[in-house]
């Protein structure tokens, strides 16, 4: 079968399966055996096949398109000695252009539409390179280690639960249900959401799955829903989060409004045409894949200049070409540059929500109110990394300016986040700041320019914080305790945890040895990835001095990881027990629990390597957007930052000083550590006293919570209450007002009738009445009188008429 | 003729009600159950009836089928018989894309308002008489094609809903059906005055011969027709034959009245102004959150479900193809007052402590998506005068109309289903429902989550497609507009914690809380499973509605900017709507030389 339909069709089957493992728990759940356990196994068996398959896609791939290994830093060395030589480097990239460029182009399509008018459309469809197929491969392997984990972990739910944590107004713990099938029927419902966002072909598809992931970590977040404070986790989680989709819905707006698609790449129709898609209209190949403002942006950005020539102009195909010379005009000056500026900052937001980037890194630590298998799948590796993924992927389509501001979005965010981590005590909370602070670094390095160097961080993330997760888990599960001050001497206790734990802990910290005395440089997955990180950093610094410090403060940041991972350590396995009833109770977990752990602590170790034909960072090269290998600029001819080609940043000498430079930073941590929690030489205490206010402000998160709670929540339940008051107060008493000034005037009117019409008619009435009682008398019965009458009215009539008469003559 | 044929079978679905509630009426006192099944019948009847006439027809199946051919943008089964001819008024009804989906929804859940119906126990017959009387009204609505048969319709189904508040509803219902009446009359009254404006403006010998014939004119109109320009004007309140003319260059109602504004921007204005009340907009809302939350819980369904989709319809239906000069004018007005409601709803709903009255105004919140959806006339020389994201943007809007049926009525049903276990409504007085009631939690995020537009759920759909849409009209409203989506996560989320989450139940009457039955159970699961549907299968609407939609919009960008409109920038081949414009165009050239004619004295 060709690949072009091969492949789909593999992740077609790998993304469904869990979805139709999520359909079946949600009607069967309850029926399948004791508290429905046997829903875990078809869960975990959805999600095994989806492994089976993506590694089955991966393989059918790399078959079809090798690895080709990557420039080494000795041609580049060459290349770099003579910089002002462009067109050396430009050749040789256009000599390895059939290698990555052409060859494997990316695979795209739609499954599905969901709506479409005239030529919009709305699908669901595919976009396949080595990075979904990487990324593919990495979500089904991490979430099936971590399914069959929490057979173990959750292994509590098949019976009824008291949870202890959860404060019914009578006092008394409260017993529940066991809810193990909903567990996993969230689980699947994860899985499948996430591995939508992956393969997804179109950046509405993303927001779909983006949107569904979210709505999955707020399920799983308050999956203790009897727990006030995972509820309000759960809300916190998800409303955060969509105020950065609010940004992302702007950047939608603005790219459909103007693009009019919302595909990736170039999509093949049916009927045998092919619709640009985004990157190649952002970079088109005539532009030899640079950024240029596409025509729609620019259309958009002067849309009275083009109305008026709409309306100059009798024929529409007169104006649509003076509107090409007009745009053509307009693009050199740089307009609608602004627009897609803002369009990736908005696409950028959606990344700040989901990836916990300041100023919207304040729901992920809380969100560890959830399972830890959770925090572990959703909270670490796979859900909170797809906003990095996004920015890896919407790559091509920032402008520098936006990079820039995702770089140091990223560095504010892995300071204030490694800090924070260095005072709390709860051992989730620890690992739930390291890893904001590690996806800061992710979205530092892309920032900079880095882009393989932070996508493989992911990769290589993913791994050691599934595995620290994972181990943490096993600590709570013994010890019933999530605080480190609780702890202590659990080596003993749980080898395995403890002993794959420490590798996680090496892995992120980037224990290795540089490469000194001609070897080369040997360590765990974070080695590699913190290096090419910084390496990156130290390359943008070198050129430009303006983005100095970013490279120091992420160093700063490396050493600050060393010392909290091996804080956390510490307290928890080294030294002496400090609480010795816990320390009585904790045991090792069953094998459903360590053997995950062995395996994430295996890709932990050997993510970053470099075998000749299978490793991360070849094959992240492979899937490097069309355009982005010289380092970002932009074919404008207005001035704009530029960033330094990533493979600059394998130079020999440049790489070994960056080597050194994290060496030395993490072994300061490192040594901190162990000077203050292993051999107990430093009281922290004594410390504590000495800085007790920057204590209590890293205690206090750096009064985050407290801000927003000032600065946004109230203010808008304020509102609230305004808007609501306004239709008592206002609305309400205006309608209701004018109807009590219509029974008013109702009742004015009754009055009127009353005193003034009845007053009057019943006046008449009563006077004729009145007369009659009166003429009456006149009524005698006396013939004589009736006679006289008579006589005296006719002389009167006449003598009436003559009167009369005499008057019309006068006239 | 035969049942099927479309005079027959439309009459039939229309009256079918009011023939149930005469039925009822005849039968004896006292048999409360029997009323019910009767009245349930009925409306089960009237739709499979409405279903069959959405099956997809084969073109060409002559005039005895009444099956809805798919991909034809026009009206169908259309037919015009005299009423009060001296008057011009006819007994005019027919559908298309726009009103199908509309006339589904109703008979769909009317039958589920019925069935939610059976804890109704003061006065039965009547509450099934009036209740049919009501699907009769607004079936009615959604059919005619006679302004004046339209207006009797709205009409019709005021006064039922007035006494099933007022009668049937909670402590405060006099106040709250006084209010429901008082504030649509008003707009009633101002449909009214335009709808007579109209009239008398109107003249069919304007009309072009194929305008004419689109117009599914009675005979004997079409044999008054005399185009000659001597003839007295012949008044009209065909809808389509009025649309017609405001379409047309020189336009009757482009004639000024007051204000230095035309007639069709008043007649727009005041029955904007009609139709907002009833969507309900901000500010003319008020009626809605103390019609709700003292109507019982089916008529809280219809009201949310049906009603307010009037407002909507009546704004496409007839605002915007009869007055196209004035909807371009006032298209601000009309987005405007779209994000004003979508913000301030949301606001005023976060605010409530009254479960119902949160639903009501999230309703407010949710329609202010359709009247900004309808409003964006985005046509513009930056996207080359094309009509297709306004085309988006007003099928995001029907679509929305569709959603919000679905779920605001089942959101009104499900909170029926506590209120009449523990008899309060304060959300603060709730909890706990998740392990009590497990099944109707499930049932109740999924309805809450489909508000929330979580894709996947029909709400998505409207929203997205309505937001996305709105940019190129306006960017300061698009930003708005999607700042609203946060809002919303904020008060569904607040509710569903403080109502089903938590440790335990905290309000009075605890003990009475007992898991869904079967007959509530009936009801809320299709409504998700709609809900779901929709979500993932949005076609399911859109192949009704888009043809007649898109073609609504190119009729507009036709009128506004004749032949520098180019409808879209890809035209589907072979679909009935392309051939339109170019009829219109024949029918143009045909009428211009007799209207310079008319001109030149």
């Amino acid at each position: 079968m060709e690949l072009a339909t091969l492949l789909p069709l593999l992740l077609l089957l790998a993304w469904l399966l869990p979805l139709a493992s999520f359909t079946l728990i949600v009607f069967a759940g309850p029926r399948l055996g004791r508290a429905g356990h046997k829903a875990g196994y078809v869960a975990t068996g959805a999600i095994g096949i989806s492994l089976f398959l993506s590694l089955l896609a991966l393989a059918c791939w790399l078959w079809h398109h090798p690895l080709t290994p990557s420039h080494h830093a000795e041609t580049h060395a060459a290349a770099s000695d003579d910089p002002a030589d462009p067109t050396h480097e430009r050749s040789e990239h256009e000599q390895s252009a059939p290698h990555t460029g052409s060859t494997a182009s990316p695979l795209t399509g739609d499954w599905y539409t969901l709506a479409e008018f005239g030529s919009l459309r709305l699908t669901i469809g595919y976009y396949i390179d080595a990075l979904t197929l990487g990324m593919f491969v990495m979500v089904s392997l991490i979430a099936t280690c971590i399914h069959v984990y929490s057979f173990g972990y959750m292994h509590e739910e098949l019976e009824d639960v008291t949870d202890p944590l959860a404060s019914p107004s009578s006092g008394k713990p409260l017993v529940r249900a066991g809810r193990f099938h909903r567990f996993f029927q969230y689980m699947s419902l994860f899985c499948f959401s996430m591995l939508g966002l992956v393969v997804a072909g179109n950046v509405a598809m993303v927001f779909v799955f983006w949107e569904l992931v979210g709505i999955c970590s707020y399920l799983l977040i308050g999956f203790y829903i009897e727990r006030k404070s995972a509820s309000t986790a759960a809300n916190k989680a998800f409303i955060v989060n969509r105020v950065g989709d609010f940004g992302m819905i702007v950047g939608l707006m603005i790219l459909f409004g103007a693009l009019g698609t919302f595909s990736f790449g170039d999509v093949a129709q049916s009927d045998g045409t092919v619709r640009k898609g985004i990157f190649s209209q952002v970079r088109p190949a005539e532009n030899e894949h640079q950024l240029i403002v596409p025509d729609g942006l620019i259309r958009m950005a002067a849309a009275s200049q083009m109305n008026s020539i709409y309306a100059s102009v009798p024929s529409n195909e007169e104006a649509e070409e003076l509107i090409g010379r007009r745009v053509a005009e307009l693009r050199k000056v740089g307009t609608g540059y602004w627009l897609l500026v803002l369009a990736g900052l908005g696409i950028f937001c959606g990344c700040v929500g989901k990836s916990a980037q300041f100023p919207l890194h304040v729901w992920l630590p809380d969100a560890m109110e959830g399972p830890t298998p959770v925090s572990a799948l959703i909270h670490a590796a796979t859900m909170v990394a797809a906003g990095v993924y996004l920015v890896g992927r919407f790559y091509p389509v920032f402008a520098p300016e936006v990079l820039l501001t995702i770089a140091c979005v990223g560095c504010i965010t892995l300071f204030v986040a490694a800090t924070i981590a260095i005072t709390a005590t709860d051992i989730k909370r620890v690992l739930a700041y390291s890893t904001v602070s590690q996806l800061g670094y992710m979205m530092f390095s892309l920032g900079l320019g880095g882009w393989a160097a932070g996508l493989f961080h992911l990769f290589t993330h993913a791994f050691f914080k599934a595995l620290l997760f994972l181990c943490s888990g096993s600590v709570i599960h013994a010890c019933h305790t999530n605080e480190m001050p609780e702890m202590g001497g659990l080596r003993k206790k749980m080898p395995w945890t403890a002993w794959t734990m420490l590798v996680g802990c090496l892995a992120i910290s980037g224990a290795g040895i540089p490469a000194m005395l001609g070897m080369k440089g040997f360590g765990l997955s974070g080695y590699y990835s913190k290096d090419s990180i910084l390496a990156q950093a130290f390359s943008v610094a070198s050129q430009s001095q303006t983005y100095g410090w970013l490279f120091y403060v992420a160093a700063g940041g490396a050493a600050i990881t060393a010392f909290y991972m091996f804080r956390l350590w510490f307290m928890t396995f080294a030294g002496s027990p400090r609480n010795q009833h816990v320390y009585d109770h904790a045991h090792e977990s069953p094998a459903s629990m360590y053997v995950p752990l062995v395996i994430l602590a295996f890709f932990a170790v050997v993510a970053g390597w470099k075998l000749p034909s299978l490793n991360l960072p070849d094959l992240l090269e492979q899937a490097r957007p069309l355009g982005t290998a010289e380092g970002i600029s932009f074919a404008g001819e207005i001035a704009h930052p530029e960033l330094p080609a990533e493979h600059r940043s394998h130079e020999e000498t440049l790489h070994r000083t960056v080597s050194w430079i994290a060496f030395g930073t993490a072994l300061t941590g490192f040594a901190i550590a162990v000077l203050f929690y292993l051999l107990r030489i430093f009281n922290p205490e004594t410390v504590r006293k000495w800085l007790a206010p920057l204590h209590a402000f890293l205690i206090h998160k750096w009064f985050f919570d407290e801000l927003y709670e000032y600065a946004f929540v109230k203010p808008t339940l304020l509102l609230s209450q305004v808007a609501a008051a306004f239709d008592r107060l206002v609305i309400d008493r205006l309608a209701d007002g004018s109807a009590r000034f219509c029974v008013t005037v109702a009742r004015l009117d009754d009055v009127i009738d009353r005193y003034v019409v009845d007053w009057a008619a019943n006046g008449i009435g009563r006077l004729t009445y009145r007369i009659g009682l009166w003429l009456r008398q006149v009524q005698t019965g006396q013939l004589r009188q009736y006679v006289v009458m008579i006589a005296v009215s006719t002389v009167a009539l006449f003598l009436l008429i003559v009167v009369c008469r005499n008057l019309m003559l006068f006239q | 003729m035969t049942l099927t044929s479309p005079p027959i079978l439309l009459s039939l679905i229309v009256f079918l009600p009011a023939v149930g509630a005469l039925v009822i009426g005849l039968l004896p006192k006292g048999r409360d159950e029997l009323f019910k099944q009767v009245a349930l019948a009925f409306t089960l009847v009237v739709a499979a009836l409405t279903l069959y006439l959405a099956l997809p027809g084969q073109p060409g199946a002559g005039a005895d089928s009444a099956r809805f051919l798919l991909g034809t943008a026009q009206m169908q089964h259309a037919f015009s018989i005299p009423w009060i001819e001296s008057f011009n008024i006819y007994y005019a009804l027919g559908i298309d894309g726009i009103s199908l989906p509309l006339i589904l929804l109703t008979s769909f859940l009317s039958v589920l308002a019925m069935g939610a119906s059976w804890t109704i126990d003061k006065h039965v017959k009547a509450y099934c008489i009036l209740f049919l009387l009501l699907e009769t009204g607004m079936l009615g609505v959604f059919m005619a094609l006679d302004f004046f048969l339209f207006y009797v319709f709205w009409e019709v189904m005021l006064l039922p809903m007035y006494f099933l508040i007022g009668v049937w509803g909670g402590p405060r219902r006099e106040y709250a059906a006084i209010k429901f009446f008082l504030f649509t009359m008003a707009g009633s009254v101002l449909m009214l005055v335009a709808l007579l404006a109209l009239y008398f403006n109107s003249d069919l010998n304007q009309l072009g011969p194929a305008q004419l014939a689109a117009s599914h004119l009675h005979e004997t109109v079409v044999e008054r027709y005399d185009p000659s320009g001597t003839a007295e004007p012949q008044h009209t309140f065909n809808l389509l034959a009025l649309a017609h003319q405001g379409q047309s260059e020189n336009s009757p109602f482009s004639q000024l009245l007051v204000g230095g504004k035309s007639i069709q921007w008043w007649a727009f204005l005041l029955l904007l102004i009609g139709f907002l009340v009833k969507v309900p907009a901000v500010p003319v809302h008020t009626w809605l959150p103390d019609a709700h939350v003292e109507a019982p819980t089916p008529i809280s369904m219809i009201l949310a479900g049906v009603l307010l989709k009037m407002g909507g319809y009546g704004i496409i239906r007839i605002c915007y193809p009869v007055c196209p000069d004035a909807a371009y004018e006032l298209a601000w007005l009309v987005c405007t007052l779209g994000v004003i409601s979508m913000v301030y709803g949301a606001f005023a709903a976060m605010a409530q402590t009254d479960f119902k009255r949160l639903v009501a105004y999230s309703s407010v919140s949710h329609m202010g998506y359709v009247v900004l959806g309808l409003g964006v006339w985005s046509i513009s020389g930056s996207t080359g005068m094309t009509g297709d994201y306004w085309k988006m943007g007003m099928n995001g809007a029907m679509f929305q109309m569709i959603a919000h049926g679905i779920s605001s009525a089942g959101m009104f049903f499900l909170v029926g289903v506590i209120y009449e276990r523990v008899h309060h409504r304060n959300l603060d007085d709730f909890g706990g429902l998740f392990g009590r009631m497990p099944v109707y939690t499930g049932v109740s995020m999924g309805i809450f989550f489909a508000a929330l537009g979580l894709p996947g759920l029909c709400g998505f759909i409207g929203e997205i497609l309505v937001v996305l849409s709105v940019w190129n009209y306006s960017q300061v409203l698009a930003v708005i507009s999607a700042s609203v989506m946060i809002l919303t996560a904020g008060y569904i989320l607040w509710t569903l914690q403080r109502v089903y989450l938590g440790p335990e139940y905290k309000g009075p009457h605890g003990d009475e809380i007992r898991p869904i039955t079967q007959r509530e159970l009936a009801i809320a699961a299709p409504l998700l499973a709609f809900a779901i549907i929709l979500g993932v299968y949005p076609k399911a609407v859109f192949n009704y509605m888009a043809p007649s939609v898109n073609k609504l919009v190119d009729d507009l960008g036709q009128a506004r900017y004749g032949n520098d409109y180019s409808g879209g920038i890809e035209k589907q081949t072979g679909s009935v709507e392309r051939i339109e414009p170019a009829e219109n165009e024949l029918a143009l050239r045909e009428i211009s030389p007799h209207r310079e004619e008319a001109g030149q004295p």
